[in-house]
């Protein structure tokens, strides 16, 4: 085999994090891209338990304005 | 009964005394859903996401409580609403009993102190700013391999050993 990628690991699990909470912007930055888009579970490795929490926690923090709908970057 | 929290962003631009006048308002407002107050503080002033009323900043505030009656508090959802000094508001249902914020630590000024679980990410987010700072200025060194962990570690050795770390700066100076 010529490319053998990475094992893919939950985040949560590997760091025992049970409760996501949405004020807590550095840990969602992580799976978030550049626009600010929720990264999907396949590139992640997040558990679908765990990624479900995530995606709640995300939403939340989007409509307190801690993190941004749309992140175009530039200001 | 419930427990809630209230995260509501308040118009930056008012003094601590309109600030105490706000926030006294609102507790009371709430308790008149004889709701019981646990937590009520000042989480800090930060940078919105995006702009609220033509605000690049809010002053976001924190309020815990025991959950009152629900019929009232659609209405203290809409007085909140209402407020013209709330940029916005949201509040999110608690699993457990949120622990009561020292009054010690809410005095000081420095918000690294961290003395509960949910206000740890104060200092969390102000280190998130720093390694954003940091990895863009090694992009701008050709460096794109730099992942999110390292620069993490980056920020947390920096704060831990800063005072060694300059001296071995100028170490290095003088070396020079």
């Amino acid at each position: 085999m010529a490319f053998q990628s990475r094992k893919k690991f939950c985040y949560f699990k590997e760091n025992g994090i049970i409760d996501i909470n949405y004020k807590d912007v550095k840990l969602l930055r992580r799976f978030v891209n550049d626009q600010g888009k929720i990264m999907p579970r396949r590139i992640t490795g997040t558990s679908a338990k765990m990624h479900r929490k995530l995606v709640r926690a995300i939403k939340r923090s989007r409509s307190i304005a801690l993190m941004p709908y749309v992140d175009l970057g530039s200001e | 009964m419930r427990y809630y929290e209230t995260l509501y962003i308040v118009n930056p631009n008012l003094e601590n005394e309109a600030l105490d006048i706000t926030m006294g308002e609102i507790g009371t407002q709430l308790e008149k859903t004889k709701s019981k107050l646990i937590n009520h503080r000042v989480w800090g002033k930060k940078r919105l996401a995006y702009q609220i009323e033509n605000q690049k900043y809010g002053s976001f505030i924190l309020l815990q409580f025991e959950g009152g009656e629900q019929d009232q508090m659609n209405e203290f959802n809409t007085w909140m609403k209402l407020n013209n000094s709330i940029l916005r508001h949201m509040t999110v249902a608690l699993d457990d009993k949120p622990e009561v914020y020292e009054e010690k630590v809410k005095e000081e000024p420095v918000e690294k102190e961290a003395p509960k679980g949910a206000s740890e990410e104060t200092p969390e987010s102000d280190l998130e700013d720093e390694a954003v700072v940091e990895t863009a200025s090694d992009e701008t060194e050709t460096q794109p391999d730099v992942t999110e962990e390292e620069s993490t570690e980056e920020t947390e050795t920096t704060e831990d050993v800063s005072d060694e770390s300059s001296d071995e700066e100028i170490k290095e100076k003088e070396a020079k």
